[in-house]
């Protein structure tokens, strides 16, 4: 286990380290940052010295040497906007972010299961036919176009909702329902096909054969065969909770890591960029090595191999 | 007395927000939607050189001494000086107005005038300081005394006030500004964005010069009480304002980056201005008579700008081709229905006297431009075109009309997309065409063809254009006093530039357009600033 653990690590380091250097030459090579922070209109002195003042006039492999070196030593770096470190800038917004993604987590997981499991369990049923119907609009229509469409009918037509910012409880409900729909749809869809793909299998006939009770049967044997998919899905999902509403925090307002992430981008403000995808990719690798370790407890046939490996 | 005013404003008023303590004070707070409060993260002039901040900062925040007509054509007015003259062709002094309140409670004097102007605050060491060699070794602001300036802050403000020798006290009330050489537009320096007054105690109470450049001490008639970067700006009324009581207890600018969420957030009622509205809305917006959009030209015009070394454009003569083959007029009215217009060239009405009433853009004359084109052999050949997605409003609706009129003419340019000003300016890949805007911070020409195209300016220090007559004249703009003679030299600069050898050609003016409820009793100005103090907001 030790050792499952150790390869798993060294591996996330070697992603880390590897999107790290990607974006730092995307983003160094696609346009000078003094120039772009400082706009169109600025003294070509003022952005020189803005320049000097930063190190980007020294060579590129010079100042991705030094930026390696300090995250070694754990320095994210400064803002160029804003002068402060970039890690304090980020981790104050990831509480506005988890306020949407977390609810919307929960939405996801308590609607799009639910769904998918009665859809499967109804399948060619009308309910399944409207299930399947909404989840696969809640798939395809992009986030931004369902939240300006719940923003028309709740905050224009009905009032009953703010249309954006980040001032109380309220405000939170229209983005979160936005998000959760969304990924609702997802889970629905991949949990049923992964339901319906188990409750084909021999083992089911030989339980119901043997007289367990249906109930029984789908709680006891379907569902966690059904599970590793799900579960492969909501491990994604649970690696995009800090990064993941970059459209939705631009069309609600909403202050996170995500309005962080575009205005950083837009700026080439690199540690800021650097530091979000850093926790963006540590997430995810935290999250998929938990979703590993989850693989071994729902299929006794992972342990086994795991063992034999070992 | 009650005027119409008042009663049109009354039940704007009377649905706003209020405080829940309102007997504590009545009137109304509000909030404004923009796209951005800040592109710096700063609410220092001399740091946020841009529309958004003049949005913010004027009236209600910051003031000079010689203010600017918001309301009117933008011409001077007495601000925090209530009345100045002329000592020699290098010296003005000028009379503070007396009575003036910081928003920390002290009255402002010349000692605060002078430090606004001094090396502290606005010019630093004199020495440029050198990076640590590193991208994440420095925190501009935060040096070791912690008021270090920010390099680029200096470079801002030696621009703005190239010669300026000193400025000294002569009693609490008066100062005299010194230029090291002889300059007609100090006056016009004094009225521009970045020469406003702050107060020295409000900077040395500050921490850093970052904490100093969030919540400056002005003496404007709103005061900081919350910035937010990237989120908002809460302004609270400044009691004891020289300009009387400010109608609105509370103003808050909240960024909201989407246009389709700023009118949802009108329509809703949430927010009670919508800022940088696309003129393709104002029909949508005002199809609903509770809302009105307001605004109109601003400062600041568009210009294609021409890189005379790439090889098809060397000839001057396919460069003034280009000029007549637009159509603006075409422009104005397909992307900005009509509201806006073709000015007089790079220059503006308030320049007064410098103002060529009699000058225009190149007309549109396709032969001509067919003519130009076969005097100069031209055939066809590929003219890049870098293009920024929609930096400027309508800029890639603007460039797709330009490509369709120049190929009109017989003209191959070629858009290239490219993501920002840096991909812009790259020398690496050709240059040919491109997108720009130029402002006049005040009323004379130097602020605008002399500081954008002139030896020091963008368009010559990237490279794209220089010309020697027009470089010479630009000297004669800046250092002479003979008024008559540099009349008559920006008017040879503008023929350079725009009809014999042209470095840019104007396609229009810009415009702004906010959106209120149409109860509501206020009134744009001609810019980018909002004005919100007394006489301009229902009372």
């Amino acid at each position: 286990m030790l050792r499952f653990v150790a390869s798993r690590i060294a591996r996330a380091a070697l992603t880390i380290s590897m999107v790290v250097t990607f974006a730092f030459i995307v983003l160094r090579m696609s346009g000078d940052p003094a120039q772009i922070i400082m706009g169109a209109d600025a003294p070509p002195e003022a952005v020189d010295a803005f320049r000097t003042a930063w190190g980007l006039d020294e060579p590129i492999w010079v100042q991705y040497l030094s930026y390696f070196w300090a995250i070694l030593q754990g320095d994210l770096g400064r803002s160029m906007r804003d002068g402060r470190d970039a890690i304090v800038l980020v981790t104050e917004r990831i509480p506005a972010t988890l306020a949407l993604t977390l609810p919307a987590l929960a939405i996801k997981i308590g609607l799009g299961i639910p769904a998918g499991i009665y859809a499967a369990l109804h399948r060619n049923s009308l309910a399944d036919r409207i299930v399947m119907v909404v989840a696969v609009a809640g798939f395809t229509v992009p986030s931004f176009v369902l939240g300006l469409l719940l923003v028309l009918l709740f905050a224009v037509q009905l009032g009953w909702l703010p249309s954006g910012g980040q001032e109380s409880w309220r405000h939170a409900i229209l983005p979160v329902v936005t998000l959760g729909l969304g990924g609702a749809a997802v889970l629905a869809r991949f949990t049923r096909s992964a339901m319906l793909e188990v409750l084909g299998q021999p083992f089911i006939r030989t339980a119901s054969a043997k007289g367990v009770p249906w109930r029984a049967v789908v709680v006891g044997h379907a569902l966690p065969n059904a599970a590793i998919p799900t579960v492969t899905i909501i491990g994604f999902m649970v690696g995009s909770l800090i990064a993941g509403a970059v459209v939705v925090e631009s069309v609600f307002s909403w202050p996170g890591v995500g309005r962080l992430l575009v205005v950083a981008v837009g700026n080439r403000d690199l540690a800021v960029v650097q530091c979000v995808l850093l926790l963006v990719a540590v997430t995810m690798v935290c999250s998929n090595l938990i979703v590993d370790l989850l693989y071994g407890l729902l299929d006794p046939r992972l342990r086994g191999a795991a063992r034999k490996a070992a | 007395m009650i005027r119409r005013r008042h009663l049109l404003a009354a039940p704007a008023l009377a649905t706003l927000p209020r405080p829940s303590l309102a007997q504590a004070d009545q009137r109304p707070s509000i909030t404004i939607a923009v796209q951005k409060v800040s592109n710096s993260n700063t609410l220092e002039v001399l740091r946020e050189q841009s529309n958004v901040g003049e949005r913010v900062f004027y009236s209600s925040l910051w003031e000079g001494l010689i203010g600017r007509n918001w309301l009117g054509a933008l011409e001077s007015v007495p601000g925090l000086a209530t009345e100045w003259r002329r000592i020699d062709d290098r010296t003005v002094e000028l009379k503070l107005r007396e009575g003036v309140r910081f928003h920390n409670g002290d009255e402002m004097t010349a000692e605060d005038v002078v430090f606004s102007f001094g090396r502290e605050r606005m010019f630093g060491s004199g020495d440029a300081a050198p990076g640590a060699g590193t991208l994440f070794a420095r925190i501009p602001g935060q040096g070791p005394q912690g008021k270090e300036l920010p390099p680029e802050v200096v470079a801002v403000a030696r621009r703005i006030w190239p010669a300026l020798e000193r400025v000294e006290p002569v009693d609490r009330h008066t100062v005299r500004f010194v230029n090291r050489t002889p300059d007609v537009t100090m006056e016009g320096r004094l009225a521009r964005y970045g020469s406003d007054i702050c107060s020295r105690r409000g900077f040395a109470d500050a921490a850093s010069w970052l904490d100093w450049a969030r919540k400056p001490v002005t003496t404007g008639p709103y005061m900081v009480a919350e910035f937010r970067p990237d989120v908002s700006l809460t302004l609270v009324a400044h009691d004891q304002y020289w300009g009387g009581r400010p109608p609105l207890r509370q103003i808050r600018f909240v960024e909201v980056p989407e246009v389709a969420s700023r009118i949802n957030g009108l329509l809703s009622g949430e927010y009670q201005f919508a800022c940088d509205i696309p003129p393709d809305q104002i029909a949508g917006i005002e199809r609903n008579r509770a809302f009105e959009v307001q605004g109109g030209t601003i400062l600041n015009h568009r210009l294609t700008v021409f890189d005379k070394n790439h090889p098809q454009l060397r000839d001057a003569r396919v460069r003034r081709a280009m000029t007549h083959s637009i159509d603006r007029q075409a422009i104005v009215d397909s992307l900005w229905a009509g509201r806006t217009v073709i000015p007089k060239g790079l220059q503006w009405d308030y320049y007064g006297e410098m103002f060529h009433a009699d000058w225009s853009v190149p007309r549109f004359d396709l032969a001509e431009a067919r003519r130009l084109l076969r005097e100069a052999n031209y055939r066809g050949e590929p003219i890049p075109y870098c293009l920024l997605n929609n930096y400027y409003t309508n800029q890639t609706g603007t460039a797709q009309i330009l490509v369709e009129m120049w190929r009109a003419a017989g003209i191959n340019v070629q858009i290239q997309m490219v993501e920002n000003w840096a991909q812009v300016f790259a020398r690496e890949t050709p240059r040919a065409v491109r997108d720009w805007s130029n402002s006049a911070p005040f009323n004379d020409p130097v602020s605008s063809i002399v500081n954008q195209h002139g030896p020091n300016g963008q368009q010559q220090q990237v490279g794209e254009w220089t010309n020697d007559e027009f470089n010479r004249l630009s000297g004669e703009l800046e250092t002479s006093t003979d008024r008559a003679r540099r009349r008559i030299a920006f008017r040879r600069m503008l023929e350079i530039a725009e009809r014999e050898d042209p470095a840019f050609t104007v396609l229009h003016q810009n415009a702004t357009f906010t959106a209120k409820r149409r109860d509501v009793a206020w009134k744009a100005s001609p810019a980018f600033a909002m004005d919100f103090r007394p006489g301009n907001f229902g009372s």
